[in-house]
């Protein structure tokens, strides 16, 4: 049985799963969605009441049925890298894909259908309320007055984009950022706005969970000023860290409920230790969190997609699903 | 007509449009330009931030 890779050429960090996988014998396909159809074919018949069908890339040749599990790290978008590239292409592409793949046995490391819902991040925020897990007070707006009131309320303020995006014309960053008290929020009614109270934070956490296993690493916050960990100083080392217990049912639930294999947590730690939410990056990079500590994440997400499947899972609100 | 949000935008830093490695499709790996492979050398992978989590924010929501 095999274990098929979705995700772009330069993926470094697939490498090292990859490397975990040859070593342990298993067969792996990797390919990118991006080039098919080109250096990625496929073929599927369903004849007499039965579905054969078959990837080829890069001179290997796998049977969909054949495959145990499948990974989506960073796929590139169907057909964008075809001799004669256009969307009605990538729209065939895609449903040819991704539709043969949803019908097979295999798990899904994450499905998508799964992962397109965990990507919302006012649903994340949701679910981990249910769950159990400390949410910063957080509003969502596009009246300004709404954003004026939240502020007076609570004073310390970060903004950060709904999706998580970053624009891309021009090629901007917009990081968490606290917001001064006297801003002017009339601009908030061009843009859903997500303002969130500041946790005053002194460690931000990275919990990488891949099935039931959980790796979690901290970090020293720095300035007040610098609150978002992904642009801080590079100086402080993510170190190993305990889950604390409470975190960590809560935490498996919500994984159940967004039915994710993987799932990568941030975390910021107040002063009394508390954990509180701010995100579950469902394909979250954890190559940096591995350099630094030494935490066997990729060989965790080697283990799970090498491993037998369990029973099948509902993805997304079917018949034994469990999320409302 | 700026969206809020977009006041604390800041230019993107582009990551080095060369890496020190090219992709092998036999291994299905990347290697460096002397042979080896590049998942291997975590000083290099420290050194590029092709694995951290804003190496993917370009194309990909996920960090």
């Amino acid at each position: 049985m095999t274990v098929l890779i979705l995700t772009c050429e330069e993926d470094v960090t697939a490498d090292m799963v990859v490397v975990h996988l040859n070593a342990s014998g298993v067969p792996v396909v990797r390919l990118d969605p991006a080039d098919l159809p080109g250096a990625v074919a496929l073929s599927g018949e369903y004849v007499h009441g039965a579905f054969r069908g078959h990837l080829q890339s890069a001179g290997r040749l796998v049977s969909i049925s054949g495959l145990r599990s499948i990974w989506v790290r960073r796929p590139g978008t169907p057909a964008t890298r075809a001799p004669d590239p256009s969307d009605w292409l990538t729209e065939e592409s895609s449903q040819a894909l991704y539709g043969m793949l949803r019908g097979s046995d295999a798990r899904w490391m994450n499905h998508p259908d799964a992962a397109r819902r965990a990507r919302h991040k006012p649903w994340q925020l949701r679910l981990a309320q249910r769950c159990g897990l400390p949410v910063p007070a957080t509003l969502i707006t596009s009246f300004p007055q709404a954003a004026r009131e939240f502020a007076e309320r609570y004073p310390d303020l970060v903004v950060k984009p709904v999706s998580g995006a970053h624009p891309q014309d021009p090629p901007r960053a917009v990081p968490t950022s606290r917001v001064a008290p006297d801003t002017d929020f009339s601009a908030v009614a061009f843009g859903p706005t997500l303002l969130q109270r500041r946790v005053a934070k002194r460690a931000d956490i990275r919990l990488t969970v891949v099935g039931e296993r959980m790796l979690a690493a901290r970090k020293t916050a720095g300035e007040a000023d610098e609150v978002d960990v992904r642009f801080a100083s590079p100086d402080v080392p993510w170190q190993a860290t305990e889950v604390p217990p409470r975190v960590a049912t809560a935490v498996a639930a919500y994984l159940r409920g967004a039915e994710l294999a993987y799932g990568a947590f941030d975390f910021a730690e107040d002063a009394d230790g508390t954990w509180w939410f701010l995100e579950c990056n469902q394909s979250g990079q954890f190559g940096f969190v591995e350099v630094e500590t030494g935490q066997p994440i990729a060989r965790a997400v080697a283990d799970w997609l090498a491993s037998p499947g369990t029973e099948p899972s509902s993805h997304v609100n079917g018949a034994s699903g469990t999320v409302r | 007509m700026q969206p809020f949000a977009l006041n604390y935008a800041r230019p993107a830093v582009e990551l080095e449009a060369t890496t020190p490695y090219v992709y092998d499709t036999g291994l299905q790996l990347n290697v460096t330009m002397d042979g080896r492979i590049a998942a291997g050398d975590s000083a290099l992978l420290r050194e590029l931030g092709t694995t951290t989590s804003t190496a993917g924010s370009k194309t990909h929501f996920d960090d």
